[in-house]
């Protein structure tokens, strides 16, 4: 038995001595891209609306909210899931949004929002959060389907087409400024610029 | 205005372009003219709709309402309305407004199906009265039936009680107030031995919390619900809890938002007496020296037909109605299993929330204001549900003072003004009377100048019963004013519609539009309405407030009163009294119906000289006295004297109106208590003088189960009720453009998880089918109420969708009042 | 066998009939169609609310204007008030949207306030959409510039 151990250690610490070198590329390379299949698989499992719903806390709590919304029906079909707007769609970014997630899971485990109770206190906390991202990245998940550049203002009503080709053109606003709350209901919302 | 020719090709491309521009037609030169031009003749009137009662000023000018806005002068609404009541003006000018009596004929006679041809009122007259005569000769006194309101004026329900029970004698006459406030008056006569709330809508602004019994009082009685708001904005330790089978508008501004399972509020309501009792949070005082404890019979049926198994089933469903005593002791054993887990268990409701709400009430410095309407009368143990809400009051002692305050709302503006007041209904006689009572008969005998038994002691029968012995063949002349049951009653397909389209039966509907229920009627009688005829109200908060006529109804239309007091004429008391009766008492031989009811000496003791100047009066015309002042002061005899008092006719005319008994010119706000109420005896502090002995009675009674419940055949809960924009079957509301286009068509509430189950969606069409009928209708994922799933909520105020042909005509077994939210329903896409 | 159920169903079809007929009769149309009560109409289509952020002429003074465009998803509760973010005293100019009147910054006893009075807080109560609909049944009030003109309007 330690004769074996000693066998398998001697092929991780010199390995060439073993094996070609092509073998080890090759096999390194596949193995990369398996663990890299691996992760990615399972980091794009948690960025479904499925596993977001799959805890209470999401679905009978902001998932339910967001069934009347315009964003989970309307008249075209295209609808939003959670991570379409909760979850950027650049690679670091996107990593970094997992990294913070893991304090979610934290929350999870140690039932912070467990109750519905509990969620509505901490409701302005996370909302703030979200604003926070979004304003900071200039509402970059709303701008992923809805691209000013592409807008026609024509197809707008009337006070939309003035704050979009006034406010919004000029950059003077961003999306969340005006849209809070649009998929979910709010939290108390004094203090809160324009509310 | 005479166009000439010229003139008229020019308004004519006027008209088109402004039709095209949306600009109005007429535009008002912008210069001030004189003011005899801009001059309006302002009034105040209540409101034509709900039960808060509010005052409306109204413009007239040349016979037209021109305007209507909030009475700033009234203490109820302060200048405020809803959307509905803003509208007010126009209800009256819907373009098909009744101007005719029309009676189903073919070839120049009545035929129960022809079709409908105008007629004088005096042909409508002949043949009411000829029905009416061959009923009572063949059949007897319950072979004529009345179809009532709360939406009648005081002295037009009290013309209609007397014209049945005293002069057709018979008192077959119910008001719709049944399938809306009996569960109310059923639970205040039982607890307290008096009917209507002790408190008042001073109440708003000194309770810091509102607790909402299935009521949606932002949609149903919104003027209040300002004043909620305003309380709970302005004073931030004012706590709102809300509970309610699905989620509505007033969780807008709920602390404690509840959405129970239908019929657990039983089980919640005995949760908070169990918590009072084991937190020893009752006030043992108040307990002790102003209560008693009781038992209520138990397994009481549910009011349907006899023949019905549960009803064959139910062992006490004869003595519904009756109590035995108890005591704190047995008491508290009795709510004792109702434990918190079990309550959250059963209803639905996080247990947290059940505990905030107990709270509230054990509290002894939170002052609480309960309120209920429709989600606890119309329920198949309303008058449970009323008794449990008043037991946790006065457990803790939380009544008749400012801000402690178990309110029951009503529905209609004057259900209780006419309906409970009145005693329109079958078993009522004025001021709290009874029939069944031998002295109370007497003494309304006495007061209305009649021979000792005129009035029948028979009793006569409530408005679900009435459907059921149009339908049997019993009921022959059936007469409705100021409602509309086609639409409104439960079970239209089994049980209404058969019975008014039994070729045994003549229906007459008295309207202002073509209902429903006139399009199943033998004759329609057009009416006045509202400011046509000079009326009384009496609201939810006891206030009786008065209206003058404004303007002249159309065409031939008249209003209910004169409908009633005219139609009197056709009778003389030969052919309707027994001989027995006339026989001892000679003097009423051969006297008309209207010399001994209307003719008395006292209902025409006032001459039109009364009128006060500047205002039209119809009836005076008519009858050449002032009618509804004689009525009136003729009815208030029944309560002055007797913790009813109401002032004098010409007193209301001149007030915003006054919440009785009005003793000394002094209205009371808080009833039961001594220093607001006059009729509590020095040193009492509290006294319930409804009661023998001045003590409520706290009722100890458990959950029992809903007559039906959903299934694998009927999985879903079906409720029913209104919307802000309309007002009941949107007879009025649906012809105001605004209104309807505001709230066209009733929808389906469904919960969106539902729909997707059911592979529809938003706007699909669906057929909703019950044990008793089908309805279509298209349905609805989003707005204003947001149901939970396996419950469906349908409004009730689109003719073109009867919700009603769904309901289930099981009342509770007390009150006789129609369980409106819930049955079970299964629910089929249209493909 | 198979002509006696035919016969079964033709009487079954016929007893239909007759009950059809009893229970509805002729009458005037109103809200619904006249003589159809006993039966199931097609349900009209959900119509949309008009969009047009046109100002509509108002019956008499004082109407509460209705809201001349779509409000889905504009929560009004304790928490927000997403009418207010136009239409307030403060946002107004900005959102050119008309400014509430005076009248909702008064309370009960009319005395003016700093803020929106809270007895006005839920607009809906008094003002409300329309829909891209027909009136139901047209109304024949006139305003008081139609009535000084001489019109009548009783039908």
């Amino acid at each position: 038995m330690w004769e074996l151990l000693k066998s398998y250690w001697q092929i991780l610490r010199r390995p060439s001595v073993h094996y070609s070198l092509g073998f080890l590329t090759l096999g390194g390379f596949i193995a990369g891209i398996i663990f890299w299949g691996g992760f990615n698989t399972a980091l794009e499992v948690t960025n479904t609306e499925q596993f977001c719903t799959s805890c209470h806390e999401m679905r009978d709590n902001v998932f339910e909210e967001m069934k009347t919304t315009i964003h989970y029906s309307n008249r075209s079909g295209v609808r939003a899931t959670c991570p379409d707007c909760h979850v950027p769609h650049n690679w670091t970014d996107k990593i970094a949004r997992k990294m913070q997630a893991s304090k979610e899971v934290w929350g999870k485990i140690f039932g912070t929002i467990s109750t519905r109770e509990k969620f509505l206190e901490k409701r302005r906390e996370l909302a703030e959060h979200e604003w926070a991202r979004l304003k900071a990245n200039d509402s970059l998940e709303c701008r992923n389907c809805h691209n000013f550049d592409y807008m026609d203002f024509t197809r707008q009503s009337k006070r939309a087409m003035e704050q979009h080709s006034t406010a919004l053109a000029s950059g003077e606003a961003t999306c969340i400024d005006c849209h809070k709350g649009i998929a979910h209901e709010l939290p108390d919302m004094s203090g809160v610029k324009g509310w | 205005m005479k166009l000439t020719r010229r003139d008229f090709a020019k308004a004519q491309a006027g008209a088109v372009a402004a039709a095209v521009a949306g600009i109005p037609l007429v535009e008002a030169s912008n210069l001030i003219t004189s003011s005899d031009q801009t001059q309006m003749e302002w009034n105040k009137a209540p409101c034509r709709f709900c039960g808060t009662g509010c005052s409306v000023m109204v413009a007239t000018k040349d016979n037209q309402v021109v305007a209507t806005h909030g009475d700033i002068k009234a203490e109820v609404n302060r200048g405020l309305n809803c959307v509905k009541g803003y509208f007010l003006s126009k209800i009256m000018y819907g373009k098909d407004r009744l101007t005719k009596p029309l009676l189903r004929m073919k070839d120049g006679k009545f035929d129960k199906n022809g079709e409908f041809a105008e007629v004088s009122w005096d042909q409508a007259f002949d043949i009411m009265a000829e029905k009416v005569k061959a009923a009572l000769k063949n059949h007897g006194p319950n072979s004529v039936g009345m179809f009532g309101s709360g939406q009648w004026t005081v002295w037009e329900g009290y013309a209609a009680s007397k014209l049945y029970k005293a002069g057709l004698r018979s008192n077959n006459i119910d008001p719709n107030a049944r399938h809306c406030m009996a569960s109310a008056v059923m639970g205040f006569m039982r607890t307290f031995g008096m009917d209507e709330p002790m408190g008042c809508y001073d109440d708003f602004e000194h309770a810091n919390a509102f607790v909402l019994w299935g009521s949606n009082m932002a949609e149903m009685h919104p003027v209040l619900w300002t004043r909620i708001t305003d309380r709970r904005l302005s004073a931030p330790d004012t706590q709102v809890a809300v509970l309610s089978t699905y989620e509505h508008r007033s969780f807008e501004l709920a602390d404690i938002p509840m959405v129970f399972t239908p019929h657990t509020d039983l089980v919640i309501l005995n949760y908070i007496a169990n918590y009072l009792i084991e937190n020893d949070a009752i006030d043992k005082d108040f307990v002790a020296k102003h209560t008693n404890f009781v038992k209520g019979a138990e397994d009481i049926g549910y009011g349907l037909r006899p023949t019905n198994p549960l009803e064959a089933r139910a062992k006490n469903a004869e003595k519904a109605n009756t109590w035995e005593p108890y005591s704190l002791e047995q008491f508290a054993e009795f709510v004792k299993p109702y434990t918190l887990a079990r309550a959250a268990k059963e209803s639905g409701v996080p247990a947290e929330r059940l505990e905030k709400l107990a709270k509230l009430y054990a509290d002894p410095n939170i002052r609480v204001m309960s309120l209920w309407t429709m989600g606890a009368n119309q329920h198949t143990r309303g008058v449970w549900v009323n008794n449990l809400i008043y037991n946790i009051h006065l457990l803790t002692g939380k009544i008749s003072q400012p801000g402690n305050s178990p309110f029951s709302l009503t529905g209609q503006p004057s259900a209780c003004g006419t309906a409970r007041e009145v005693g329109t209904f079958a078993h009522r006689l004025p001021a709290d009377m009874l029939i069944a009572n031998p002295e109370h008969r007497a003494k309304a005998e006495k007061i209305w100048k009649l021979p000792a038994g005129a009035i029948q002691d028979q009793l006569g029968f409530h408005a679900v019963l009435q459907s059921r012995k149009l339908k049997d063949g019993e009921i022959k002349f059936y007469w409705t004013q100021v409602t509309n049951n086609m639409q409104a009653g439960p079970n239209v397909m089994e049980e209404i519609l058969p019975g008014w389209r039994n070729p045994e039966a003549f229906v007459v509907v008295s309207d202002v539009y073509p209902t429903v229920s006139a399009q199943a009627a033998d004759l329609i009688l057009p009416s006045a309405m509202w400011v046509e005829k000079e009326g009384a109200y009496g609201n939810a908060e006891r206030r009786t407030q008065f209206w003058h006529q404004l303007v002249k109804a159309p065409g031939d239309a008249k209003s209910d009163l004169w409908q009633l007091v005219e139609f009197s004429k056709r009778f003389t008391t030969d052919e309707v009294w027994p001989a027995e009766l006339l026989d001892k008492n000679p003097d009423f031989k051969g006297k008309t119906l209207f010399d001994v009811l209307f003719a008395n000496g006292k209902v025409n003791a006032f001459g039109k000289e009364d009128i006060a100047e500047g205002y039209a009066n119809d009836e005076a015309d008519a009858f050449g006295f002032y009618l509804q002042k004689g009525l009136f002061e003729e009815y208030a005899e029944f309560g002055r004297g007797h913790a009813h008092d109401l002032a004098d006719f010409d007193t209301y005319h001149n007030s915003r109106g006054l919440r009785w008994p009005v003793v000394d010119g002094k209205e009371t706000k808080w009833r039961y208590a001594e220093g607001h109420d006059p009729y509590v005896k020095p040193g009492k502090g509290f006294e319930f003088y409804g009661k023998p002995d001045g003590k409520a009675l706290i009722f100890a009674l458990p959950y029992e189960a809903p007559p039906e419940a959903p299934d694998a055949d009927f999985p879903f809960w079906l409720c029913t009720g209104r919307v802000i924009e309309h007002w009941h079957t949107g007879s009025m509301t649906d012809r105001v453009d605004e209104l309807h286009k505001a709230v066209p068509q009733a929808l389906v509430y469904m919960h969106p998880d539902d729909a997707k189950k059911l592979n529809v969606r938003r706007g699909s069409e669906v057929m909703l089918t019950t044990r008793r009928g089908e309805m279509r209708g298209r349905v609805e994922t989003r707005g204003r109420n947001k149901v939970p799933q396996g419950l469906i909520f349908v409004p009730f105020f689109d003719a073109k969708r009867l919700v009603n042909k769904l309901t289930l005509d099981a009342t509770d077994p007390i009150s006789k009042q129609t369980d409106f939210k819930k049955c079970a329903v299964k629910i089929e896409a249209i493909v | 066998m198979k002509k006696h159920l035919l016969i079964a169903a033709c009487m079954g079809l016929l007893s239909w009939g007759a009950v059809a007929e009893s229970l509805d009769a002729p009458a005037p149309d109103g809200r619904r169609l006249g003589g159809t009560i006993a039966q199931e109409l097609q349900a009209e289509e959900m119509p949309k609310v008009e969009n047009k952020d046109l100002k509509r002429e108002r019956n008499y003074p004082e109407q509460p204007p209705t809201i001349p465009h779509k409000i889905d998803g504009y929560r009004v509760d304790t928490n927000s008030n997403k009418c207010l973010s136009c239409h307030s005293r403060s946002t107004a100019a900005k959102s050119q949207a008309p400014m509430i009147s005076i009248t909702h910054y008064m309370d009960r006893d009319g005395q003016p306030l700093a803020t929106v009075s809270p007895r006005r807080y839920f607009c809906e109560q008094c003002h409300v959409p329309q829909h891209e609909t027909p009136a139901a049944i047209p109304n024949t009030f006139k305003n008081i510039d139609q009535v000084l003109e001489g019109g009548a309007s009783q039908p």
